[in-house]
């Protein structure tokens, strides 16, 4: 009794289960209804959607990592070239302030003729590096000597003289005219050059100081040819200001004597708005 | 493609997101589970409802499978699990005198016993009787040697029960199967 149950347990334990596993596996082979088949596998296609492969999941992770630092990188560089930028821009807009005070062609034909002389006598060195533009003007400005600085002249606005040639001993010239703040401000660097030569026993004689005084003056205009840097600051101001403001602002320069700025304004709003109606004496100006 | 993998490598594949590899797991399993789940809850319902349970547990689960065991004992284990809570939510266990009492009608000798005679169609419903009236251990211990084609060993890694035990409940669910087709 004992031994026929072992026997079947033996024959059940052998690979084909014997014969109740053959018996077993002649029974109906039931399956699962195609819509427990749909439900699985969606389930475990829902399942691994959201989820990105693993070695995936370290590549994404890099790749973020080194974006941001890509990002960072490109910031800090730009940030970097909008300071050097910034700087740059201070250093040209701080010589506008030093050059407009010389009347350019004659201090720097005064200046060569300095140089000149001083070459005669020496070798002229190796020219060095072109300095920043700030540090040139100043370095001009310091070589500059005393006697060649123009002393502190009213602008006479409405009258063009004809150039003359350069003086031949240029004086420091006392202003018939009280100086504007602007021309207070252009003058301060020269003030102890002034005095030095106020202080100086001076050979040239009142009528020679008169002449060398209108002189002056043609040469500063000549200068503004190439309107000097304050000015062009004030008439790039001028465009960024409506019609009528800009009409208000001419007007106003003309009303304060400023008449050749006027003018240069004028001809630039002219060309910006050339449909605008001006007044008649803008017209007058104009033509 | 991945017919040639093992199940341990589809699983692992799945695991990495890989659909494919679990449809292959899918196809070679579904009807050893099925069937596994339909004899032991004897309604079909139940067994729509385990299976699709199964798995979602293994779906569930899949990144943290480990090829230690074998897929089949596994899913097996996964399938034995929501069986048994399901038949102690179900209906009482058998009782050790009614196992007795079917034990007490087995001891004809194997010569007088008249399933030889029987025809096959009939010996396989016996046999589907003799499976359905099984105590549930002795059902399920049966079945993974049947259908699952688990050793000794397997079977009690899964049913949680040790070696000997599991040859106890066989040889009963024999005793009980050789009775039905004797009556």
């Amino acid at each position: 009794m004992t031994t026929s149950r072992d026997r079947d347990l033996d024959r059940l334990l052998e690979d084909d289960g014997g014969e109740l596993g053959m018996l077993y596996r002649r029974l109906p082979h039931a399956e699962p209804p195609r819509r427990l088949d749909r439900a699985v596998l969606g389930n475990a296609a829902r399942a691994v959607r959201g989820q990105a492969p693993r070695r995936h999941r370290w590549v994404m992770a890099f790749g973020s990592v080194a974006g941001v630092v890509l990002a960072a990188g490109i910031a800090w560089h730009v940030g970097q070239d909008a300071l050097r930028e910034q700087s740059r821009h201070e250093g040209t807009l701080s010589a506008p302030v030093v050059v407009p005070v010389e009347p350019i062609t004659t201090s720097r034909r005064r200046h060569a003729d300095a140089v000149q002389s001083v070459e005669a006598s020496a070798p002229a060195p190796m020219r060095a590096e072109p300095e920043p533009v700030a540090k040139d003007a100043q370095a001009k400005k310091a070589e500059q000597p005393a006697f060649a600085r123009p002393a502190p002249v009213h602008e006479k606005p409405a009258v063009r003289l004809p150039p003359t040639p350069p003086p031949s001993a240029p004086a420091p010239a006392p202003s018939a005219f009280p100086p504007t703040p602007m021309q207070q401000m252009n003058a301060a660097p020269a003030a102890p050059a002034a005095a030095m030569t106020a202080a100086e026993p001076t050979a040239t004689p009142p009528a020679q100081a008169a002449d060398s005084l209108e002189k002056a003056a043609p040469a500063r205009m000549r200068g503004g040819g190439a309107p000097a840097p304050s000015n062009s600051i004030e008439l790039r101001r001028d465009t960024q200001l409506t019609a009528d403001d800009w009409l208000a602002h001419i007007q106003q320069m003309l009303r304060q004597g400023r008449r050749q700025q006027a003018v240069e304004s004028l001809r630039r709003f002219h060309n910006a708005h050339p449909q605008s109606l001006l007044p008649a004496d803008l017209q007058a100006l104009l033509e | 493609m991945g017919v040639d993998k093992t199940d341990e490598e589809l699983m692992l594949a799945y695991a990495e997101g890989d659909v494919v590899a679990f449809e292959i797991l899918y196809r070679r399993h579904r009807g050893l589970l099925y069937r596994f789940l339909l004899r032991s809850l004897r309604h079909r319902a139940d067994a729509d409802e385990l299976f699709q349970e199964t798995w979602s547990r293994l779906v569930a689960a899949r990144e943290r499978y480990r090829p230690d065991a074998k897929f089949t004992t596994w899913l097996l284990q996964i399938a034995h699990n929501l069986a048994i809570d399901s038949f102690r939510r179900q209906r009482p266990q058998a009782s050790p005198e009614e196992t007795e009492a079917v034990l007490r009608d087995l001891n004809a000798p194997e010569s007088e016993q008249p399933d030889r005679a029987l025809s096959e169609f009939e010996q396989r419903r016996r046999l589907q009787l003799a499976l359905e009236e099984l105590p549930e251990e002795q059902r399920v211990a049966f079945l993974l040697r049947v259908e699952g084609g688990l050793g000794l060993d397997e079977i009690g890694a899964i049913t949680g029960a040790g070696r000997e035990t599991v040859k106890s409940r066989l040889r009963y669910a024999l005793a009980r199967i050789r009775a039905r087709f004797s009556s």
